[in-house]
């Protein structure tokens, strides 16, 4: 992946790539792509300089061809007078590790409400993909090792802003059925489960930002979908028959709906979004670990909230049924709904896919049948008509394929699979229980 | 009072020797009867009309087995219980709400009601009042007739007089139709329906009150399961059910096809005496519109 800091290794590369991609026809969308991603004026300059040397070599004039890369190469130093070469930035999360977060309070920072950012024409690659929700890409590890100080930055704060912190615990997960089973059948309806410290979305993804992927040429780019679903993708079109979720058309989104969250996407689309803002879907119970926001008492066994804020359904709180909207309403219309973690709007307005399969929690002889494995999506719409189908522990599925009127989606980021450090993400230090001891 | 000795209490075996009609079938029953003895409607609709002075018009949901008729109703009557679109159901005597209890009891659980049972006095009957925000208040009758009784009916009449009844006297019909077995070709759906239409049509036959000039909504069910038929009803009819679409353009002049849906997802789970139907959630679709289309058709026939 591309950064604005190229090295001539990496110009080769992109050439190389590119060439490769488009010598063959089923490549070109792919080659078109790191054509687009890295047709900027620093890959350009950084290009000119090996190109230079190359073609002074094969016309006999090798003095020409290197006085052609020193005046790239100096004109790539005048644009970036602040690059210096990266030292082997470690992935870490300096003195914190994931796992020590169980007594995390939210950021510092203000939460970035989901708006699509639109970034100059002239601006740098990083700031590009900051803009466009795409910072998780930047925080790889073998991406952010190339990145200065102030982008990486730049980009922990925008993760910062985009993302809240849930941390690592057990979650108890229970069947639809839990209500129904006999006491002595109730610990057969419900499971522990361990969920690693992850980051989520503070706010479902919106039109807006499903736009910029529509824009991005997010439905051409094979490799950011399964395999196994490639010949479905053409299908994926808006009203029109451009690609584009289904309620859509002529592939924008729909007029006033830009912080509406994205409905009419079926679970590939989901998940193919995610692959491109860098992050994934989250499993079933890292959404229900954000939502019920289980605290693990004395006894061992998990205290857990049926809805984000508490036990009781507050239905000014959350688009559903009856609030007379009929309607997706923005993420941002109810703040009062967010969960302990700053997590908005778990609860209503549109359901939410999740990587799990439907059916995982329920107790062997009352497993629920379907002609095809369902994924399970979580959360309530605004058209769910009993207040406990929204509820965190309610568990519905739908067909990966369906594209819903009422299914959106919001992304997950794993601790370990971005690089952090103590600076951008504001994080408390966390001392562990010998240090504890010690200061007592 | 003397031991030994039993007062005769004449003045009662009075009330005996009135009859009270049924308002279904019209059929005499006595003052303390709770089901019509001859068609087994419950006599609180008798009552009701004596008492308030009030003459409820019938709107009757027919369809199928299976078609969802009890889950529609439930619906129906919970959503307007609760005032939605304008419309607020209020009703009329406890019984009115054993159906919506019944079913709702069962949807909240995740589950579908229990089928309505062949037996007429089984069946849950439902009458209340409809408030408006423009035109008069409606009292309506609208009972659950069991499907199969109501083919049994079709195939063999007057086995159900109370159908036979009850349908002579309906003011509107809702014709419910199972749109996913539609969609996939199974022509059972299309051929019930006709007859229950044709059955419709041969019960009054008159051209200025029979059925040939009454409202009927044609109405979609189970439309999670085939989204398409959402979009244009009329169309879907046109390419599914294409016998349906035929009789009933040549027959009813007042007819429109609608789409609804109340589970957003189903499955099933395998239990002893067969497969079970399972809704995954509970997310009404449409459920206003016929009901709404039909009461306006009524408003518009009666002059109103």
């Amino acid at each position: 992946m591309a950064c604005c800091q190229p090295n001539i290794v990496e110009s080769w590369a992109c050439i190389a790539t590119s060439a490769v991609a488009l010598a063959r026809p089923r490549q070109w969308p792919l080659g078109m792509t790191v054509m687009r991603r890295f047709l900027t004026p620093n890959w350009i300059l950084a290009g000119a300089a090996p190109l230079s040397l190359l073609l002074g070599w094969l016309i006999g004039q090798f003095s020409l061809g290197a006085i052609g890369a020193a005046g790239a190469l100096c004109a790539l130093a005048i644009r970036n007078p602040n690059w210096r070469p990266s030292r082997g930035r470690k992935a870490s999360f300096s003195e914190e590790s994931p796992a020590q977060m169980d007594d995390w309070s939210p950021p510092k920072n203000t939460p970035r409400p989901p708006t699509a950012r639109r970034a100059p024409a002239d601006d740098g690659l990083v700031e590009q993909m900051i803009a466009h929700g795409r910072e998780a890409l930047l925080l790889r590890p073998q991406i952010a090792a190339n990145l200065n100080d102030s982008d990486l930055a730049a980009a922990q704060v925008a993760l910062d802003e985009a993302m809240a912190i849930v941390p690592q615990g057990v979650v108890n997960m229970r069947a639809r059925c839990y209500e129904d089973l006999q006491e002595a059948d109730a610990p057969r309806g419900e499971r522990l489960v361990q969920v690693e410290g992850f980051f989520l979305d503070r706010y479902p993804i919106t039109n807006g930002q499903y736009q910029q992927f529509v824009d991005g040429g997010g439905y051409e780019q094979m490799s950011l979908w399964d395999e196994s679903i490639w010949p479905a993708v053409l299908g994926f079109t808006d009203q029109s028959g451009q690609p584009g979720p289904r309620y859509w058309r002529n592939g924008k989104l729909p007029a006033g709906k830009e912080d509406h969250p994205v409905v009419g996407v079926c679970w590939y689309e989901a998940a193919a979004f995610a692959r491109w803002v860098g992050k994934r879907l989250p499993t079933d119970p890292e959404w229900v670990k954000a939502g019920c926001w289980p605290v693990t008492t004395d006894a061992g066994r998990p205290v857990q909230r049926k809805f984000p804020w508490g036990d009781a359904m507050d239905r000014r709180l959350v688009n559903l049924w009856g609030n007379g909207v009929n309607d997706t309403v923005s993420v941002t219309a109810s703040p009062g709904s967010s969960s302990v973690g700053g997590v908005q709007q778990l609860v209503g307005n549109a359901w939410e896919w999740t990587s799990s399969t439907f059916g995982n929690w329920e107790p062997v002889g009352r497993k629920i049948e379907t002609t095809m494995p369902l994924k399970a999506i979580r959360g309530g719409a605004y058209d769910t008509y009993f207040d406990m189908q929204a509820g965190c522990q309610f568990q519905s599925g739908e067909t990966p394929l369906a594209r819903k009127h009422n299914i959106g989606f919001r992304c997950a980021l794993g601790f370990c699979d971005v690089v952090l450090t103590s600076g951008g993400m504001d994080m408390p230090a966390v001392a562990s229980p010998e240090q504890e001891e010690t200061h007592a | 009072m003397r031991t030994g000795s039993l007062e005769m209490e004449s003045f009662r075996l009075a009330a005996y020797t009135v009859p009270c009609p049924c308002y279904i079938c019209g059929g005499g029953n006595t003052f303390d009867s709770e089901l019509c003895r001859h068609c087994h409607a419950p006599m609180a609709l008798a009552h009701q009309a004596t008492t308030q002075k009030i003459q409820p018009r019938m709107i009757a949901a027919i369809g199928p087995s299976g078609a969802g008729k009890t889950v529609y109703l439930g619906m129906l009557t919970d959503m307007l219980s609760r005032q939605v679109d304008d419309l607020q159901m209020l009703a009329r005597g406890a019984f009115s709400i054993k159906l919506q209890q019944h079913a709702m009891a069962a949807l909240a659980r995740c589950e579908f009601p229990n089928k309505t049972p062949n037996e007429p006095d089984r069946w849950h009957w439902i009458h209340c009042q409809v408030l408006r925000k423009r035109g008069k208040p409606a009292e309506l009758i609208m009972p659950d007739l069991a499907g199969e009784a109501l083919l049994e009916e079709v195939d063999h009449p007057n086995t159900f007089p109370v159908i036979h009844s009850f349908l002579s006297k309906c003011a509107g019909v809702m014709v419910l139709i199972d749109a996913p077995s539609a969609e996939s070709g199974q022509s059972e759906e299309d051929f019930h329906t006709m007859k229950l239409v044709s059955y419709l049509c041969e019960l009054v036959s008159d051209k200025k009150t029979g059925w040939q000039s009454r409202p009927v909504s044609l109405v979609f069910t189970k439309g999670d399961q085939c989204e398409n038929c959402f979009e244009d009803p009329t169309a879907f009819a046109r390419r599914h059910t294409p016998g349906l679409f035929q009789q009933c353009r040549e027959r009813l002049k007042r007819h429109r096809f609608f789409a609804v849906g109340v589970a957003g997802a189903v499955g099933f789970r395998n239990e002893s005496h067969g497969r079970v139907h399972i809704p995954l959630r509970v997310e009404p679709r449409g459920i206003i519109e016929p009901f709404k289309w039909l009461l306006d058709e009524l408003g518009n026939s009666s002059g109103g």
